[in-house]
């Protein structure tokens, strides 16, 4: 492709940064990518086709946004895409998964670490990436929520609902009766209310 | 780091013991996946990335000299 015809935003000066703001920003596309598939190999893949399509579509970001956010946005459309499209479907790898961190030697930080992991499988991906982007990616409920394309409340119910999920998980040990039905239903409730309050407090950005 | 998720989970006032429980629970469920995210964002970036990195200007029709 001769990329002679440059769409009218591309009248923005290109940024001679933006390959090492991509690079600088590789360790958190790998690790998003691997709690999303679970698999180390079809992470890096996947981290990799991210990388690609965010050069591809560079003049489209709009300098001074959250570039971290806007990556992370490829990677969830792609991964996305990726599963529609049946053949490049990798299902979740217990073992690999297991093995994340790899060469970590603690054993109860291994055994602990892999029940979390183990749980994990059991949530929705709605609720896997909710709780990845908030509680481990550090994104506000409003990142997360520009991020997942839906809204802030819908985030904060689907982290409310996924750490509920992951206690019963680790709770009830790998089997997750159908009838999951929390005794603390009433705490549930609660934390959800809690969290509902909790409203952002600054005004949404515009992002586009 | 998280604030949200540390706020969200002090935000939740009920004194009563089984909620206590929870939240610590649910602080030490962020612990983890912090952990497990940490963990692969620690790692060094793959060579493939780096030469992934290297050629993205060149695409393979348009080779530069």
């Amino acid at each position: 492709m001769p990329g002679s015809a440059p769409l009218p935003r591309s009248e923005r000066p290109e940024n001679p940064d933006f390959k090492s703001d991509l690079l600088a920003l590789v360790p958190f596309l790998r690790a998003f990518a691997r709690s999303l598939t679970g698999n180390p190999d079809a992470a890096d893949d996947l981290a990799q086709d991210t990388l690609v399509k965010a050069w591809q579509s560079r003049q489209t970001f709009i300098p001074g946004t959250n570039l971290k956010a806007w990556l992370f946005t490829i990677l969830r459309n792609q991964f996305y895409s990726d599963r529609r499209r049946a053949w490049r479907q990798v299902p979740w790898d217990q073992e690999a998964a297991e093995r994340i961190p790899g060469g970590r030697e603690d054993p109860v930080h291994s055994a602990e670490l892999s029940d979390t992991v183990r749980a994990l499988r059991h949530l929705s991906d709605e609720q896997r990436e909710a709780l990845i982007l908030v509680g481990a990616g550090g994104f506000s409920y409003e990142e997360a929520a520009a991020i997942c394309k839906c809204a802030i409340g819908t985030v904060k119910s689907r982290v409310a609902r996924a750490r509920k999920a992951l206690i019963d998980i680790l709770d009830g040990g790998d089997t997750l009766g159908d009838s999951a039905r929390p005794a603390e239903g009433d705490a549930a409730r609660e934390i959800m209310a809690q969290l509902d309050r909790l409203s952002p407090a600054e005004p949404p950005k515009k992002r586009d | 780091m998280t604030q949200q998720w540390e706020a969200s989970v002090a935000n939740e006032e009920n004194p009563n013991e089984k909620s206590r429980a929870i939240r610590a629970r649910q602080r030490a469920i962020g612990r983890e996946l912090r952990r497990m995210y940490d963990d692969v964002a620690q790692e060094p970036v793959p060579e493939d990335f780096l030469e992934l990195l290297q050629k993205i200007d060149h695409p393979s029709e348009g080779k530069q000299s």
